[in-house]
């Protein structure tokens, strides 16, 4: 240590000659005006911005412009956190833990409000419990108004926290065993999906929460949703995908109605993904598999050919899937295979797309060019700004 | 004389046998059993053997074709179908033994592997080992069966550390409970 703090003090001392030695020769050509330090601020989010999480060791959530590929700032969201914009792009919520004393202690769940130009705390809302897993984007939602958090908890036994965002305030825990992967349902409450291949939809207004499921859909041991949906508040609607490739619409309401499902393999024109070992099939996988254009429709689909129970690798291409026409329209090779990926909402979208070695790349959606290569960016869920 | 003649005996009770049945009644009979058989319950004994999952290596997922019985400092050993995370072999710990410090979760998500050795599938609980700092050593990711958060039990990506002092996840452990 004091070794340490004495080649410090030398190094000052020798940087500090230099500086001089500079301010000298440049004395005739330039002024020398003292600086003050100062700190810098941002605007309101934009939709070109892309928000990528760094990590199962590394703290904090790095805002990129894809424009421009730049850094622009931080939000501060500690390991296992997950973070939320408000759809009025005043705030970022952060859902988080901590406990007195690091890791050991007393725990504090809370949700905290930063502002989302100066990125300082505005405030924070206590609350009992939430899950620690990282990497999951439906763990903490707003509701489509932005006044209500709806955060997940699992303690193990399964339970909802609802969090007043407009007054600041927990409002209270519903229990909701077997269930989990929340989707806003508006004017409603919140939807979630459970062990029985079911969707549960718990209704928040009156005096006790109801919960009402639906039939069996899809089985969640042989063939799961991927928790990493996709969600679009403009046609209220959740769009899911299957370890095999089945295509699942969700659309919200009192009784959410739930589409037939279509294969992604089909909608390619070959034949679907096939479970059976020895069997090598093109399935969809990564962390973050799947991105929804809301505008367009089109959904960005990591995929990688191999056989089945292998829904976290990587792909090794994008698909490109016009939902409205079941088609593929483009399958676009990718680097490094990554395995989360986002879509700017911008007319002219932008793809992010990593997760592996921390690079992450962003790609022109249209012409599939690749605009910029960020090294050691982080690793995912990346979330970007839906249109208001 | 012979108090007791078994010859004889075996010989009057198979001509009896023989005279009231014929070749092909006896075909007919079993014919009507056949075609019956599965309408009727079958013995337990049948029944278990019926339930039995096919072993053979068409049903064998990737990772149970290609494990290994010997290193468990790898991820490709058997009991490690379903990790994630560091193993706690690798960090001064064992496959059930946490490292020196690090207190073991009283729960767990669960596996079922297949042990290439004796062919047989067993229920692995994967156990994490907790207040400590992440091990990042001998890292996997393994994904036989693996599903989303809505089946946590069966998710290897929740941080595992319930009921224990600190949830700091440190590694993974592979205990063996039982044939699965």
């Amino acid at each position: 240590m004091k070794f340490a703090a004495i080649g410090k003090r030398s190094a000052i001392v020798a940087a500090a000659a230099l500086c001089c030695a500079a301010s000298v020769t440049r004395a005739d050509t330039a002024s020398v005006q003292p600086e003050e330090s100062d700190v810098n601020s941002l605007t309101m989010p934009k939709p070109s911005w892309v928000y990528i999480s760094r990590g199962f060791v590394m703290g904090g959530t790095s805002i990129y412009d894809t424009a421009t590929g730049k850094l622009l700032g931080q939000v501060e969201t500690p390991v296992l956190a997950d973070m939320a914009i408000d759809p009025a792009g005043k705030f970022y919520y952060v859902s988080e833990t901590y406990w007195t004393k690091g890791w050991r202690g007393t725990r504090q769940d809370m949700v905290t409000f930063y502002d989302t130009t100066g990125l300082k705390v505005q405030s924070e809302v206590a609350m009992p419990g939430r899950i620690l897993i990282g990497g999951r984007k439906n763990n903490f939602i707003l509701s489509d108004d932005g006044k209500t958090a709806y955060i997940y908890n699992l303690n193990p036994a399964s339970s909802v926290n609802v969090v007043d965002l407009a007054k600041r305030k927990f409002v209270k825990n519903i229990e909701l065993p077997g269930c989990a992967s929340l989707v806003p349902n508006p004017g409603v409450g919140f939807s979630a999906l459970c062990s029985d291949g079911s969707m549960a939809t718990v209704s928040t207004g009156g005096s006790k929460p109801d919960i009402t499921r639906s039939a069996p859909f899809f089985s969640a041991t042989d063939d799961p949703i991927f928790d990493n949906f996709a969600y679009d508040k403009a046609k209220k609607q959740a769009v899911m995908m299957t370890y095999t490739g089945l295509v699942y619409i969700a659309t919200m309401g009192p009784k959410p109605t739930i589409s037939a499902p279509f294969s992604i393999q089909e909608a390619a024109g070959m034949r679907k993904g096939d479970p059976k070992p020895l069997e090598i099939s093109w399935f969809p996988g990564g962390g973050q598999p799947l991105a929804l254009h809301r505008a367009t429709g089109h959904l960005y689909v990591l995929m990688h050919m191999g056989e089945y129970w292998t829904h976290k690798a990587g792909g090794s291409e994008i698909w490109e899937l016009d939902l409205a026409a079941k088609k593929v329209v483009k399958r676009v090779q990718v680097e490094d295979e990554p395995n989360a990926i986002e879509v700017t909402q911008e007319a002219a979208p932008k793809l992010i797309v990593g997760g592996t070695e921390e690079v992450v790349r962003i790609l022109d959606a249209k012409t599939w060019e690749e605009k910029f290569k960020i090294e050691k960016a982080g690793s995912s869920p990346f979330a970007v700004v839906e249109a208001p | 004389m012979r108090k007791f003649d078994p010859d004889s005996m075996g010989e009057k009770m198979l001509r009896r046998f023989a005279g009231g049945t014929s070749r092909r009644g006896i075909l007919a009979r079993l014919g009507v059993a056949l075609v019956a058989a599965p309408v009727f319950p079958l013995l337990p004994v049948s029944r278990a053997e019926a339930a039995k999952p096919d072993r053979s290596p068409e049903a064998k997922t990737l990772f149970a074709r290609t494990a290994q019985t010997t290193d468990d400092t790898k991820c490709n050993y058997w009991r490690y179908c379903a990790i994630d995370g560091s193993l706690c072999t690798c960090c001064g710990g064992g496959v059930h033994t946490c490292p020196p410090g690090a207190e073991p979760s009283p729960v767990s998500w669960v596996g079922t592997c297949m042990n290439p050795e004796d062919g047989k599938a067993y229920l692995i609980a994967y156990r994490d080992c907790c207040g400590k700092a992440y091990c990042a050593k001998c890292d996997c990711n393994n994904t036989d069966r693996e599903t989303q958060l809505y089946v946590p039990q069966l998710n290897n990506d929740v941080i595992w550390c319930f009921g224990t002092s600190s949830m700091e996840y440190h590694c993974s452990t592979a205990v063996l409970v039982g044939a699965a």
